[in-house]
């Protein structure tokens, strides 16, 4: 859209250019601060006027965190359950979601529908009863009782199923006659060209899982298998008085999370689009 | 083909007649055999199981055989006596709509703002975006900071313009507004994103048009944009509410329900009532009255964007 220059659209792109970098501000200030604050001293943080700096950048606070909780620890029950929670979303929903897409069968209709119906389920109503399944298991604090009951998924199952609905019957068909076996027709075929979807999904399901507080709240009790936003929780009792410390810790459970997000972003932000407009 | 010509539906399940056939059907089945079982151990059976626990007195560890019969007695009480419960349903409606409002202006207009010819969309994008990836307790943290009333950097920029000091969190008239902005800083990045992909799916043909017609920027705003962005934004309120009407971590972590219940959110107070108070029955019966609310919204919402979207 171009167009001839007028007096007022100078002024109209600098407006958007202000509201731009004004929002843009306010995102990332509170980031800017988790860090300046993290090198303050305990003292710093409670002057009055205010200081909007630290002295001297105070690194030993992240010494110090490393000394009172195990952040690799945190780090690698975080990583790994969250791991296991997405390898099993993808696996069971694009094995069901093939199911559904390519096969034909008795109740095929019932249980799609079944499935959309469970979609609209929220996570409150069925928290105390899946705690009740999980105790009863004798699973309370242990990595699976955490991870199982996250390894299924509706709307993966549902996902799947509409980009496998796209994959062209004649390629399935070509490989039924050259011998490929179900599995491998699934595995070999079906799999690499709804590669962006698992992806997406895949994303999807690993921010939720590293972010998820309230299930590991419940399930979990013991440090050695506490999870990073578990962490930051503990940290806020232990802390209550070194919010220098407790920015720290904050901060390093946050911040990895960040760059990872910021080398992928085009491909997240566009996958997050894509499902926000299929669903 | 591998499709037959006989259309199944729900009440004619064609099983198939060739063996070959079969042998499909049985590999279907394998496949979706574990999935449908979890769903049926984690969805299914619990939902209705917490139906059946709503209608008793339950603490989780008396048999499960052995709890007492409420009948209706937990939807009654927590409609009729139970005060927080009151508090918390109000608290949450403010909240949800304070943020579906919020986000979906402010989301529309930051993503008209990134549509229009602008350098370095990408970069707004990220920056923007950043919160929604971040641990909603994590900001919880960081803002019960940044808002606090006594060290927080937003009191001292404030005072040091020379104003009064906000309480925010720590004040009955202030907390749901500072945790709906909490709210829709985190949120605001992924409603700019989905909204700037419906704005980018409007075809350039009809602006062009409009403008051979001689219509102006607000007209084209109001009779091209936001009738072609109707299922984006129904997408986007309905998806919001559902979400905001589930508020749990940000409350938690930054008042926990204070001060005197003025930020008390249901799912909070379900939480309490059912991990701290051991009131399983009174808690379950909480989340069906919000799962109703919640369903019942929903459907509002849809056939009101709905129809107007097809309507004209």
């Amino acid at each position: 859209m171009t167009k001839t220059d007028h007096p007022l659209q100078g002024a109209a792109t600098a407006l958007k250019y202000l509201v731009l970098v004004g929002g843009a501000f306010i995102m990332v200030f509170p980031f800017v601060w988790m860090m300046i604050a993290s090198l303050m001293t305990a003292g710093e943080i409670q002057l009055r006027p205010p200081v909007w700096l630290p002295a001297v950048p105070q690194f030993n606070n992240y010494a110090e965190l490393v000394d009172s909780i195990p952040i690799a620890r945190l780090y690698f029950n975080s990583l790994f359950t969250s791991g296991i929670i997405v390898f099993g979303v993808l696996l069971s929903s694009s094995l069901a979601g093939f199911a559904f897409a390519k096969y034909r069968f008795p109740g095929r209709e019932f249980l799609f529908y079944l499935i959309l119906a469970t979609m609209m389920i929220p996570f409150f109503v069925t928290l105390i009863p899946v705690f009740f399944i999980v105790r009863q298991l004798g699973w309370i604090d242990t990595y699976q009782g955490l991870v199982v009951p996250g390894l299924t998924s509706a709307y993966g199952i549902f996902l799947m199923r509409q980009f496998m609905i796209t994959v062209p019957d004649e390629i399935i068909d070509a490989a039924r006659i050259d011998g490929a076996s179900e599995l491998s027709i699934y595995w070999r075929i079906v799999l690499p060209l709804i590669k962006p979807a698992l992806a997406t999904l895949g994303t999807f399901v690993f921010i939720g899982a590293w972010n998820n507080f309230l299930w590991p709240l419940l399930v979990l009790n013991s440090r050695e298998l506490m999870t990073l936003p578990l962490g930051i929780n503990s940290l806020r009792s232990l802390y209550a008085d070194n919010t220098n410390l407790l920015m720290a810790g904050t901060a390093v459970s946050v911040l990895p999370m960040l760059f990872v997000f910021i080398y992928l972003q085009r491909y997240f932000i566009q996958g997050i689009a894509l499902t926000g407009l299929k669903g | 083909m591998s499709v037959p010509a006989v259309k199944s539906s729900w009440f004619t399940p064609d099983i198939p007649k060739s063996p070959l056939m079969r042998r499909r059907m049985l590999w279907a089945y394998a496949f979706i055999s574990l999935p449908i079982l979890a769903l049926l151990v984690f969805l299914l059976g619990p939902i209705l199981f917490s139906g059946w626990v709503s209608l008793h007195r339950w603490d989780m560890l008396s048999p499960v055989s052995e709890m007492p019969w409420r009948g209706l007695g937990n939807y009654i009480f927590l409609l009729t006596k139970d005060r927080v419960f009151a508090k918390a349903l109000g608290n949450t409606f403010l909240f949800a709509i304070g943020g579906v409002g919020a986000n979906t202006v402010l989301g529309l207009g930051f993503a008209l703002l990134l549509n229009s010819p602008v350098r370095g969309r990408r970069v707004w994008r990220v920056l923007y975006f950043m919160p929604v990836i971040t641990a909603p307790l994590a900001l919880a943290v960081m803002f019960s900071f940044i808002f606090d009333r006594n060290f927080g950097v937003v009191n001292s920029v404030i005072t040091s313009l020379g104003l009064p000091r906000q309480p925010f969190l720590s004040a009955p008239s202030q907390v749901l507004m500072t945790l709906v902005f909490i709210a829709v800083y985190q949120y605001v990045g992924y409603y700019i994103v989905i909204f700037l992909a419906g704005l980018q799916g409007i075809p350039q043909d009809y602006y062009d048009a409009a403008q051979v017609d001689g219509a102006g920027k607000r007209q084209e705003f109001r009779f091209i944009t936001l009738p072609l962005l109707k299922p984006v934004m129904l997408f986007v309120v309905v998806t919001n509410t559902i979400g905001a009407l589930q508020v749990f971590d940000l409350v938690f972590a930054t008042t926990g329900g204070a001060p005197a219940n003025s930020s008390m959110t249901v799912v909070l107070h379900m939480y309490n009532t059912a991990f701290k108070f051991s009131r399983m029955g009174r808690a379950s019966a909480m989340a069906f009255i919000l799962f109703g609310i919640i369903l019942l919204i929903t459907i509002i919402q849809v056939r009101l964007l709905r129809d107007r979207a097809y309507g004209d």
